[in-house]
């Protein structure tokens, strides 16, 4: 019989939990369908389709939904993330997410099999997270089970890479599930450390090699489209990138602890309790805060990362990104940055 | 204690609650160009517009010598539930020196809530405090009363001659000290209203408009443009989807509101679970107002409001079910009265021409 297809957005989360994605499609016996990356044209067909006011990872979202539509996929699987921790949910453009495709976007033909997740910590792979994929491919209790233990194991290796100093930018460009096990055990067993931890590192022209901690969602930091490839552009200028995703949960969960009241948002949390790190951190020589146009927990997030930055002496800088973001504007404006902290080091 | 507070709707509620309760309270500043002016100029460039306008009235408030500043908080996931804390940030950043008291949900941190409520109710004893908020409520209930009748009768009347009764009727009621005192004023101005009452015309002929969205924009009529007195002003009723009665029931009084509750579950045939804000029961009170006769729905919301974006992206195919027009304006700092004005004018006449049409 032939595979049935499932289309995935990369688009938002797509970029955290794509491998555990990847190896339950793979077990479920179903081909799971990527949508392009992000281009000029996706990125359009998105904008038209959506409220001009909505942020940046939304339109982008829907310009990937659109792109499956066109890709002869038999289903459209886009989740509803709720929560991924106790009393804790994510930003309401996500709870409303499956609600606004299926009301805004009347010419789409294809079904969207939008599961609610809630899970108690990162680790989405419960039954009950599944239930509307099972019924749409009448896949029993059991299979599904065994099918989401593997997949977690997998992703689990993924994530073990990614504290230990990879970025998902390592992996993010690959589809195939063969080539990212391969990419995943290479590391696994690669002596050399990840770029993030390289001490031997050279920069061009023989610079000072600085450490950067870019603060930003998987979306807006990983999908190298909408950022103009940032991540590359600093590791081309001699620059340690470091991103929330190295941070140990422990150590998120203990600077969240400091707040009175911590934010309802699940990854808004996590970046403050990583910025937070990595303020205090003598090791990283400055903060990049990447927002893109129109997120709301990002300005409240970004009130309190620029007060504290002040207080720790962190040099720091906001970046937005829009639909409309120039390439020579973002290489202006870190190469500025990059320039006022090698004058800092050598100053010391 | 000397306290002050955020300015929404009718503040002599929230005036009347803590001077009850023994504290010198200071009038916030009603909004205005000079406080939304200094208001952006020290928020987040992305925050929302309430945040802004609050944080104005903030930094006005801070040479009145102030011991604090009493906020409502929330458990989100909209925004408004974290102004508080982001608020403290400014202020210390700006070097100002006032507590910023937030009164979160006893279900989210008991232990803070009790001594906020402790210091709060400062001497008086439980009884006392009981007493203070039933009068409160009472006079929540009295104020919705009159001001629902004011959004009717100056559509077929005189808007200064209507106005001036409600602002004579808010201020007789900050003078208030017991409840038979509320009932006295309540009926002295619901009389003087009747005899207003002949102008309604038969019910075919009347033309009615529901106003739903974000409820700081919905209640504050210096933000949202006096957009209720533009609708009266061409012969269109007004009702909201927000009263300050029904937010004190929701978050005081959650288990006498059954009416309310049913109301804003019928939104979940557009949004499927509760977002944050009041975007479902937005739905929810578009569906009630076509189905009580209503017209057409005003959707107001601040420029980039997490929830109502969701609601206004599900809108459109709500219009066309239900159908009922509806007209979305975004409000923001940048909101000027005359685009609002004309906007409001051309919806209201495309109603007319369609209702004149069908009988046609």
């Amino acid at each position: 019989m032939k595979k049935r297809k499932v289309g995935i957005p990369r688009a938002l989360l797509y970029y955290y939990y794509f491998p555990f994605w990847l190896k339950l499609f793979s077990e479920l016996n179903l081909e799971p369908v990527i949508s392009d990356s992000t281009s000029r044209d996706l990125l359009n067909k998105g904008v038209k389709k959506s409220l001009s006011e909505i942020c940046v990872p939304i339109k982008v979202m829907i310009g990937h939904v659109l792109n499956l539509d066109q890709k002869d996929v038999d289903y459209i699987f886009m989740p509803r993330f709720r929560s991924l921790k106790k009393d804790v949910v994510l930003c309401p453009k996500f709870l409303g997410l499956p609600d606004m495709i299926r009301h805004s976007l009347p010419g789409l033909k294809t079904e969207v099999i939008a599961d609610q997740i809630d899970s108690k910590s990162d680790d989405i792979a419960q039954f009950s997270n599944h239930q509307k994929l099972a019924e749409t491919f009448s896949i029993t209790k059991r299979e599904m089970k065994s099918a989401l233990k593997k997949a977690t194991d997998f992703w689990q290796r993924y994530r073990d890479l990614l504290f230990k100093g990879y970025l998902i930018d390592d992996f993010a460009g690959i589809e195939e599930l063969e080539i990212l096990e391969k990419v995943i055990t290479k590391f696994e067993n690669d002596p050399k450390p990840p770029q993030s931890r390289d001490q031997n590192l050279e920069a061009p022209v023989n610079e000072e090699v600085v450490d950067i901690a870019v603060i930003g969602y998987v979306y807006n930091i990983f999908d190298q489209y909408i950022n103009m490839d940032i991540i590359n552009k600093l590791k081309e200028m001699g620059v340690r990138v470091h991103s929330f995703s190295m941070v140990a949960e422990e150590t998120i969960e203990k600077e969240l602890s400091n707040l009175r009241k911590p934010m309802f948002w699940e990854f808004t949390n996590k970046l403050y309790g990583a910025a937070e790190h990595y303020l205090k951190n003598d090791g990283i020589d400055g903060v990049i805060h990447l927002t893109a146009f129109g997120c709301g927990p990002d300005s409240m997030l970004g009130q309190i990362l620029e007060v504290d930055a002040k207080e720790y002496e962190k040099t720091f800088m906001t970046l937005r990104i829009d639909e409309q973001t120039g390439e020579s504007h973002i290489i202006t404006r870190i190469e500025a940055f990059i320039d006022l902290m090698r004058l800092k080091k050598e100053n010391n | 204690m000397r306290l002050s507070f955020p300015y929404m709707g009718p503040t002599i509620v929230y005036a009347k609650l803590f001077e009850l309760l023994g504290h010198d309270v200071v009038m916030p500043p009603k909004p205005d160009k000079e406080i939304i002016d200094l208001g952006v100029k020290y928020s987040p460039e992305f925050a929302c517009f309430p945040f802004k306008v609050i944080t104005g009235i903030y930094l006005k408030l801070m040479d009145k010598n102030l011991d604090a500043l009493v906020t409502s908080g929330g458990h989100g996931p909209c925004r408004a539930g974290y102004y508080g804390e982001v608020h403290k940030k400014i202020l210390q950043d700006l070097g100002h020196e006032v507590e910023i008291i937030v009164i979160d949900s006893p279900h989210d941190d008991y232990k803070y809530f009790y001594e906020v409520i402790k210091r709060l109710k400062g001497d008086s004893s439980w009884l006392q405090v009981g007493r203070v908020i039933k009068i409160v409520y009472e006079l929540t209930k009295a104020l919705d009363e009159i001001e629902k009748k004011i959004e009717i009768l100056r559509a077929y009347n005189d808007k200064g001659t209507i106005n001036k009764l409600w602002m004579q009727a808010q201020e007789d009621f900050y003078q208030i000290k017991n409840t038979a005192e509320i009932k006295e004023i309540k009926n002295k101005y619901l009389n003087k209203l009747i005899k207003f009452e002949d102008s309604i015309p038969v019910e075919a002929e009347r033309y009615k408009i529901g106003i739903i969205g974000e409820i700081y924009v919905v209640m504050e009529e210096s933000i949202n443009n006096q957009i209720e007195e533009k609708v009266n002003r061409f012969g269109f009723e007004v009702e909201r989807s927000q009263y300050l009665t029904n937010w004190i029931r929701e978050n005081a009084f959650p288990f006498l509101d059954r009416d309310l509750e049913k109301i804003e579950k019928k939104g979940e045939e557009f949004i499927e679970i509760g977002i944050g804000g009041h975007a479902q029961g937005n739905i929810g009170h578009a569906i009630n107002f076509k189905e009580e006769g209503f017209d057409g729905i005003i959707h107001l919301k601040p420029f980039g409001c997490l929830p109502e974006l969701v609601s206004q992206s599900v809108m459109d195919d709500l219009s066309e079910k239900y159908e009922i027009p509806v007209l979305t304006i975004s409000i923001d700092e940048q909101t000027a009265d005359a685009n609002v004005l004309t906007r409001v004018e051309a919806f209201l006449d495309m109603i007319r021409e369609k209702n004149y049409r069908e009988v046609m």
